[in-house]
C-alpha cells in the first residue's frame, strides 16, 4: 500500500467523471452525437483507477487500513476547527467504488444507442451524458468521503443527479412531478441525517469517521464523560432516517417507483445498482454507531423486514415492467437493511454487490424491451417476445433467475446468507425473509411470462427489433456477473474475508447471537437445509407464476375477483401516497394559506391600527391649520403667554 | 479610562479609498442629473461606468485589506483603510497626560474589517449587475432612475464602512429615500402602496433606533466624560461590561426595532413581499441582495458587539422569532402564485437562518450568519434577476399562466435550477456552507467551545430550523417545476421581444448571471478565504470579549494556568458590576473577559488598560464616590460642566 498512489487514485476517480461532466455540459452542443465518448472516457478512467485502488487495498490487506487522505480545509467552524475534504479508503470503499464505476461504465455504453432514440427533449443526448458523468462523480464522492459532511455532500449530490435524471423528459408532467417528489422525500430523510451530523458534532466534537467511531467504541463523548445510551440511539436513528430516504425504506419508499419516469439506463444505474444502496453503505460504514445501540439495530431490522415483504406484495400486481422492478428493488434493499439489522453487514454488502449485477441487467433488459416496443413498457400491451428479442430474453431470463433466487446464480447465495442470519437472529425475521423469497420468485416470473411467454403480441404500429451491439454488450457482461458474482461468497468466501477488517470491530464483534465471535459457523444441516428450503421456495414461486400466467390464466382472474379489495389496495400501493397527501401536504398548504392570510389581515391590520393613532391626531390637528393667519397668530400669542407664565412661576 | 479609549480608538487616519468608494456613486448621480442633452441618453451607461469604477476601487480596497489584514490567528484586530474627518466635534477635554481631546467626538470615521469588506464587495458587485439588468426594463425617466440607484449605493456602502454610530445611522436612514422613489415611481401597479408601506415600516423602526443612538451618546457623555459614538469604543465598553445590563437591554431593543424591520424579522416582515413584488427588477435585487443585510449587519455590528449581555439575554426571543419566520415564510411561499412574491417570502425565510446564526453567539454560527448574508445576496439576487427576465418577456409573473419554459429557454432553465439549488443549500454550492455553519452554531451554542461563554441557543433550536430546509426545497422546486417543466404555456402575444430581447437569454443577461453563478460555485467549494477573515473579524469585533480566557493559551493572561472552565465561569457571570476603587493594583472591574483586544502594543499595566477611573480623574461623578452607572437623570451638559470643573482641581 502506497499512500501517494491511493491519493492519486482517489483524486482521479473523483475528478475524471467531474471533468467529463463539465466537458459534456460545455461542449455538448458542439459534440452532439459524440458526447458519449467524453463520458465513456471519464467513467472508464474512473473504473480503471477503481480497479487499481482495489488492487492496492487487496495487496495491503488488513495492514494500515482505513487510510485517511486529507485534501484541503473546506469549512471553518470556529478557532482551529476545520471540516476537511478528506477521503477514507478501506475495503468497503474499494468494493463500492468498483461496483459503482463498473456498472456505470456498462450503463454509459448501453446508453449510447438507447438515448439516440429516447433523448427526446432539447439537447437531450448531451444533457444525459453530462448528468450521468456528474452522477458518477457524486456517487464516488459519497463513497470516498472521509467524514460525515462529505458523505452528506455526496448524498445530496446524488440526489440532485437523480432529480435531474428522473425529470429528464421534463415536458412530461409526470416526470417533472416524480423528480420533485424524489428530491423532497429524500430531503425529509436528509433532515434526519443533517440533525444526526449536528448531534454527532455536539457529542463528539468532530465529524471525522475515525475519530467518532473510536470515541463510540470507547464509550466517551467530547468532554470525556460516558456516552449516554439515549444519545447514541438518537444519532443512529437519525442517521437511519437518512438511509431510509435514500434506500427507499418504509415509510420513505414512495419516491422510487415514481422515479421510473426517468430513462431506463438511469433506472438501472441510479435506482437499482448504485445510488439507492447508499443507505446500506452508510449503515455499514457507521457500524460502530449502530451496533452501540441495540434499539437502533432492532429498528433497522424491523424496518428492513417490513419493507421487504411490503414492497414484494405491491410488486405482485403491478403491470408496468419497470415499476415491478422498482418494487423489487425496494424489497431487495429491505433484505439488505434486514441483513445489517441482524448484524450480517458483510452479507448485506454482498447482496448489494450481486444485486447490482442482476438488477442492472433486468432494468437494462426492460429498457431493451421498451426500446423495441417503441416506449411501451406495460406488460398488458405486449407478450411472447422471446422470439422477437432472443438476446434480450436470454439475458433477462438469467437476471430473473438470479433475482428469484434459483440455486447456482448470484442472487441465491447472497439472499440465502441474509435469510440464514435473520433466522438465527429471530424466527420472525427468517420467516419474513422466506415468504418474501417466495413472493419475489412469483412476481419476477409473472413478469417474465407475461412479457416473453405465450403468443406473440406486439402493439400496433411498432416495429419490434432486437437491440444493437452497444446495448447487448452490457447485457452480456452483466449476465456473466449475475451468474458468477455469487461464487465470490461461497467456499473460502473471498468477498467476506476482504471485508472482514471493516466489520470485525463492529458488526461481527457486537453480534449477540454468536456471542461476539465473528461470523457464524452453521452446521451442515443448517446451511444446506436452508438452501434446500429457499431453493424450493424459488421453484415454487416460479411454478406458481407459470401456472397462473401461462397454463391456467383463469386462476389469476379468479384470485383477482375473489379479493378485489386487496388487489385494488396493492395496485394503489396500499394508499401510502394518498395518506401523505391528505396527512401532510394538504395541511401544510392550508397552513401556508393561513400564514398569508395572517400577513394580509392580522399583521397589516395591527399596523393599520398603530398608524391610526398618528393619523387620528393628524386629523384633529388639521383643523388647527386651516390656513387662517389670524388663527396662527392667536395660537402663538397664547403659547408665548403660557411659556412666560411657566418660566416666571419657576423662577419665583 | 478616557485616556485609554482616546489613545486606542480615536485613531485618525486618512486613507481615502473608502471615502472614494462611498461617494463616487453619489458623484456619478450628480453627473447624471446635470442638465445636459447627452445625459438623458447615456444615463444608463454613465451609471454603469460609475458603479464599475466603484467595483474596481472596491477590488483595490480588498487587495489592500488582504495585504494588511492579520493573517495570523491571533493577529491584530484593527479596522483597516480608515479615514477620519471631524464632524460634530466640539469642546476640549484635557486628558490625564495633558493632551486634549474634543468633548463631543462624533466624526466621519470609516474603516473595514473582515466582515464589512466582503459586504462592501457584495454591494459593489450587485450594483453594476442591477444597473445592467435595467437597460431594457426601464423606459421612463431614466436619468432619475439611475441617479437614484447610485445614491442608494452610496448609502449602502456608507453603512458597511461606518465606524461611527451616528454616521451609520445617517447612511442607514439615507438608503430609504432613493429606495422609496425607486419603488414608488418605477414599480408595478401597486407601487404607491408598496412604497408607503416600505417607508412607514422602516421609518417607524428606525426612529426607535435613533432613540437608542441618542441614548448611547447621552450615556457616554454622562459616564465617560465625553460624548462618543465611536463604534470601536462602544464595543470595548460593551464587551467589558462597562455598559450596564439594563442600559444594554433598552438600547438593544431600540436598535432591534429598526434592524428587525430591515431584516425583516417576523412579524414586521409584511412590507417586504409587497415591496419586492412592486419594485422594478433592479430594486428587488438591491433590496434582497444588500438592503436586507443592513438589518442583519446592524444586529451583528451593533447589537451583538456593543450589547453582548442584552444579546445573550434576549437571544432566545429573537431566535424564536427567526425560527417562526423561517417556517412561516416558507409555508407562505409555498402557496404563492406570483413568482416574485414567492422569492420574496423565501428571503424572509432565509434571513431567519442568518439571524439564528448570529444569535448563536458562537464563531461558527456568526461566521455562518455573515456568510449567509453574502450567499443570500448572490443567489436571491440572481433569482430576482431571472424572474425579472421572465417578466420582461411575458409581462406576467403568475405561475399559473406560464410554464414549460425549459424547452424554449434552456439557458434560463439552467440558471434558474442552478440558483434554486444554491438557495436550497445543495452541498458544493454556497448556500450549504452558510446553512450548515448556522445550524452547527445554533446546535453548539450552549457549549463552551472556542473558549466562548455559552450562547443562548441549543440543539432544540436547530431542529425546527432544519425543518425550514425541507420546506425551502419544497417551494423552490415547486416553482421550478411549474415554470420550467411540463408542456409549454405562454400568455397570448408573448414573448414580447420588442425591447431587443431574444427568446432565450441574451448575451447581456447571461453575462449578468454568469459571475454570480461562478461566485456561488467558488464559495461552495472553497469558502475558506472568506470564512477565515470572518472568523478573525468575528472573534475580534463581534464576539470579542465573550471570548474568555484566550490568554491562558495565548499571552499568559490572568487565566494562565487556570483551567478553562473557571475562566468561563468568571466570564459567564451575569451581573457585571462596575465598582470604582482606589486601589489601582487590583482590577476593580469584573468583566466578561480579560484579553486586551486592541493590538499587541498595549500590554497589561500600561496606561489605559485596566487603569481605574481615578478619583478626581476625568470620569464624572455624581453624589458619592462610586461610579453610578445606572444613576439618575443627569444632563449631558451638566456632566460636561462638572467634569471641566473637576479636572481643574
Amino acid at each position: 500500500m502506497d499512500f501517494d498512489t491511493l491519493r492519486t487514485c482517489a483524486l482521479v476517480i473523483l475528478l475524471a467523471p467531474l471533468c467529463a461532466a463539465i466537458l459534456a455540459g460545455v461542449f455538448g452542443p458542439k459534440l452532439k452525437g459524440h458526447t458519449h465518448w467524453v463520458t465513456i472516457g471519464g467513467v472508464g478512467t474512473a473504473f480503471a483507477f477503481s480497479v487499481m485502488l482495489f488492487l492496492q487495498v487487496r495487496a495491503g490487506h488488513g495492514a494500515g487500513f482505513p487510510v485517511l487522505i486529507p485534501i484541503y480545509d473546506w469549512l471553518l467552524a470556529g478557532v482551529g476547527k476545520a471540516f476537511r475534504v478528506e477521503f477514507l479508503v478501506d475495503p468497503l470503499t474499494a468494493i463500492m467504488l468498483m461496483t459503482v464505476t463498473g456498472v456505470a461504465l456498462l450503463v454509459v455504453i448501453y446508453s449510447r444507442d438507447y438515448m439516440r432514440d429516447h433523448g427526446a427533449c432539447e439537447r437531450g443526448y448531451e444533457r444525459f451524458f453530462a448528468y450521468l458523468a456528474l452522477f458518477v462523480f457524486a456517487m464516488c464522492a459519497l463513497v470516498l468521503g472521509g467524514n460525515f459532511l462529505l458523505l452528506y455532500l455526496g448524498w445530496e449530490a446524488v440526489g440532485l443527479c437523480s432529480y435531474l435524471l428522473i425529470g429528464f423528459y421534463y415536458d412530461k408532467p409526470a416526470a417533472a412531478a416524480a423528480a420533485k417528489k424524489a428530491f423532497l422525500v429524500n430531503r425529509v430523510g436528509d433532515f434526519g441525517f443533517g440533525l444526526a451530523i449536528l448531534l454527532i458534532y455536539l457529542t463528539f466534537g468532530s465529524i471525522e469517521y475515525q475519530v467518532v467511531f473510536d470515541m463510540v467504541r470507547q464509550g466517551l463523548d467530547a468532554n470525556g464523560h460516558a456516552l449516554a445510551q439515549g444519545t447514541i440511539t438518537a444519532i443512529a436513528l437519525l442517521l437511519f432516517c437518512g438511509a431510509c430516504g435514500k434506500s427507499a425504506q418504509l415509510p420513505l419508499h414512495v419516491w422510487l417507483p415514481d422515479a421510473m419516469e426517468g430513462p431506463s439506463p438511469v433506472s438501472a444505474l441510479i435506482h437499482a445498482a448504485t445510488m439507492v444502496t447508499a443507505g446500506i453503505y452508510m449503515i455499514a460504514r457507521c457500524g460502530a454507531i449502530f451496533t452501540a445501540s441495540p434499539t437502533a439495530m432492532m429498528v433497522v431490522a424491523i424496518v428492513g423486514a417490513t419493507t421487504a415483504i411490503f414492497a414484494a406484495s405491491i410488486a405482485l400486481v403491478q403491470t408496468d415492467m419497470k415499476r415491478i422492478l422498482a418494487y423489487s428493488t425496494i424489497s431487495q434493499l429491505g433484505y439488505m437493511v434486514l441483513g445489517i439489522g441482524v448484524y450480517a453487514a458483510d452479507s448485506a454488502v454482498f447482496h448489494l454487490f450481486t444485486h447490482a449485477f442482476f438488477k442492472a441487467l433486468l432494468f437494462l433488459g426492460a429498457g431493451s424491451v421498451m426500446h423495441a416496443m417503441g416506449g411501451i413498457i406495460d406488460v398488458r400491451h405486449f407478450g411472447g417476445l422471446r422470439k422477437v428479442l432472443p438476446w434480450t430474453f436470454a439475458t433477462f431470463l438469467l437476471g430473473s433467475l438470479a433475482l428469484a433466487g434459483v440455486p447456482g446464480l448470484s442472487g441465491f447465495f447472497s439472499k440465502d446468507e441474509i435469510i440464514h442470519h435473520a433466522l438465527t437472529a429471530h424466527p420472525v425475521f427468517g420467516a419474513v425473509g422466506l415468504v418474501t423469497a417466495l413472493l419475489t420468485a412469483f412476481y419476477t416470473f409473472r413478469m417474465v411470462f407475461l412479457a416473453f411467454a405465450g403468443d406473440e403480441k406486439i402493439p400496433e404500429g411498432v416495429h419490434a427489433h432486437e437491440s444493437g451491439g452497444w446495448m447487448l454488450f452490457p447485457l452480456l457482461v452483466l449476465s456473466v456477473g449475475a451468474i458468477g458474482a455469487g461464487y465470490l461468497g461461497v467456499g473460502a468466501k473471498p468477498f467476506h474475508h476482504f471485508l472482514e477488517p471493516v466489520f470485525a470491530n463492529t458488526f461481527m464483534a457486537a453480534n449477540p447471537v454468536h456471542g461476539g465471535h465473528g461470523a457464524a459457523h452453521p452446521s451442515f444441516w443448517q446451511a444446506y437445509g436452508l438452501m434446500v428450503v429457499s431453493g424450493g421456495l424459488a421453484a415454487l414461486g416460479i411454478f406458481a407464476a407459470y401456472l397462473l400466467y401461462v397454463k391456467q390464466p383463469w386462476i389469476a382472474g379468479l384470485a383477482k375477483a375473489s379479493w378485489p379489495g386487496a388487489h385494488k389496495a396493492a395496485g394503489h400501493k396500499w394508499y401510502v401516497d394518498e395518506a401523505y397527501d391528505a396527512g401532510l401536504v394538504e395541511p401544510a398548504k392550508k397552513a401556508g394559506r393561513v400564514c398569508v392570510g395572517l400577513d394580509d389581515y392580522l399583521i397589516d391590520g395591527l399596523v393599520w391600527l398603530v398608524t391610526a393613532v398618528p393619523r387620528g391626531l393628524g386629523y384633529l390637528l388639521r383643523t388647527a391649520q386651516g390656513g387662517a393667519v389670524q388663527g396662527y397668530g392667536l395660537t402663538m400669542v397664547i403659547g408665548i403667554t403660557v411659556i412666560m407664565l411657566v418660566v416666571l412661576w419657576n423662577s419665583a | 479610562m478616557m485616556d485609554f479609549l482616546v489613545h486606542n480608538f480615536a485613531i485618525r487616519e486618512d486613507s481615502w479609498i473608502l471615502t472614494m468608494i462611498i461617494f463616487l456613486p453619489a458623484v456619478g448621480a450628480l453627473m447624471i442629473m446635470l442638465p445636459s442633452r447627452a445625459a438623458n441618453r447615456s444615463a444608463g451607461a454613465t451609471a454603469l461606468l460609475c458603479s464599475s469604477v466603484t467595483f474596481v476601487l472596491t477590488c483595490t480596497a480588498m487587495v489592500a485589506f488582504y495585504i494588511h489584514a492579520p493573517v495570523d490567528e491571533f493577529g491584530s484586530a484593527d479596522y483597516l483603510l480608515r479615514h477620519y474627518i471631524p464632524w460634530i466635534t466640539t469642546g476640549e477635554t484635557v486628558l490625564l497626560d495633558a493632551t486634549t481631546y474634543p468633548t463631543i467626538d462624533i466624526a466621519y470615521r470609516v474603516g473595514v474589517d473582515g466582515i464589512s469588506i466582503w459586504l462592501l464587495m457584495l454591494s459593489a458587485l450587485l450594483m453594476p449587475i442591477a444597473i445592467l439588468s435595467s437597460f431594457t426594463g426601464i423606459r421612463k425617466r431614466q436619468r432619475e432612475y439611475y441617479a437614484l440607484l447610485l445614491l442608494l449605493q452610496t448609502g449602502l456602502m456608507g453603512v458597511f464602512c461606518s465606524l461611527d454610530l451616528l454616521l451609520f445611522y445617517v447612511f442607514f436612514e439615507f438608503t430609504l429615500i432613493p429606495l422609496f422613489f425607486i419603488v414608488g415611481i418605477w414599480g408595478g401597479p401597486n407601487r404607491r402602496k408598496a412604497a408607503n408601506k416600505l417607508f412607514i415600516f422602516t421609518l417607524a423602526g428606525s426612529v426607535l433606533t435613533f432613540a437608542g443612538v441618542v441614548f448611547l451618546a447621552y450615556w457616554s457623555g454622562k459616564h465617560l466624560g465625553y460624548v462618543t459614538l465611536n463604534i470601536q469604543e462602544l464595543v470595548y465598553l460593551g464587551q467589558r461590561g462597562y455598559i450596564p445590563t439594563s442600559v444594554q437591554i433598552w438600547v438593544f431593543l431600540a436598535f432591534a426595532a429598526g434592524f428587525s424591520v430591515k431584516v425583516p424579522l417576523f412579524p414586521v416582515h409584511t412590507w417586504l413581499p409587497l415591496a419586492h413584488t412592486e419594485a422594478p427588477t433592479a430594486g428587488s435585487v438591491i433590496i434582497a441582495g444588500v438592503l436586507l443585510k443592513l438589518g442583519t449587519y446592524g444586529f451583528c455590528r451593533l447589537g451583538l458587539a456593543i450589547l453582548p449581555i442584552a444579546a445573550v439575554k434576549l437571544g432566545p426571543i429573537f431566535a424564536v422569532l427567526a425560527i417562526i419566520g423561517i417556517i412561516y415564510a416558507a409555508l407562505a411561499a409555498w402557496v404563492q402564485t406570483d413568482v416574485k412574491k414567492l422569492v420574496a417570502y423565501s428571503s424572509v425565510s432565509h434571513l431567519g437562518f442568518c439571524m439564528l446564526g448570529l444569535f448563536s453567539m458562537k464563531i461558527a454560527g456568526a461566521t455562518g450568519g455573515v456568510l449567509y448574508m453574502i450567499n443570500h445576496g448572490l443567489s436571491t439576487g440572481a433569482l430576482f434577476l431571472i424572474v425579472g427576465f421572465v417578466y420582461e418577456r411575458y409581462h406576467t409573473r403568475d405561475i399559473n399562466k406560464i410554464g414549460g419554459l425549459a424547452r424554449q429557454m434552456p439557458w434560463l432553465a439552467f440558471f434558474l435550477v442552478f440558483f434554486t439549488l444554491s438557495s436550497i443549500g445543495l452541498p458544493g454550492l454556497n448556500g450549504f456552507v452558510s446553512e450548515f455553519l448556522v445550524l452547527l452554531g445554533t446546535a453548539t451554542s450552549g457549549q463552551t467551545t472556542d473558549r466562548l461563554v455559552e450562547g443562548p441557543l441549543g440543539y432544540g433550536y436547530a431542529i425546527p430550523a432544519a425543518l425550514g430546509i425541507i420546506l425551502g426545497a419544497v417551494y423552490m422546486l415547486w416553482m421550478c417545476q411549474r415554470l420550467l417543466f411540463g408542456p409549454l404555456k405562454e400568455p397570448p402575444n408573448t414573448p414580447d421581444l420588442s425591447a431587443g430581447l431574444t427568446q432565450d437569454l441574451t448575451r447581456r443577461e447571461k453575462g449578468i448571471l454568469m459571475p454570480l453563478a461562478i461566485c456561488c460555485v467558488v464559495l461552495g467549494v472553497y469558502p475558506k478565504p472568506l470564512l477565515h477573515t470572518f472568523e478573525i473579524a468575528t472573534r475580534q469585533h463581534i464576539l470579542l470579549e465573550t471570548v474568555a480566557g484566550y490568554e491562558s493559551v495565548v499571552d499568559g493572561g490572568p487565566f494562565d494556568g487556570r483551567p478553562a472552565a473557571s475562566a468561563v465561569e468568571d466570564a459567564n457571570r451575569e451581573s457585571i458590576e462596575v465598582v470604582a476603587s482606589d486601589d489601582s493594583s487590583s482590577p476593580p472591574l469584573k468583566r466578561w473577559g480579560t484579553r486586551p483586544p486592541f493590538g499587541p502594543s498595549l500590554e497589561r499595566g500600561e496606561v489605559g488598560y485596566d487603569v481605574l477611573p481615578r478619583r478626581g480623574g476625568v470620569l464624572p461623578r455624581r453624589g458619592g464616590d462610586d461610579l453610578d452607572l445606572d444613576g439618575g437623570v443627569d444632563s449631558i451638559v451638566t456632566s460636561f460642566v462638572t467634569r471641566g470643573a473637576r479636572h481643574d482641581d
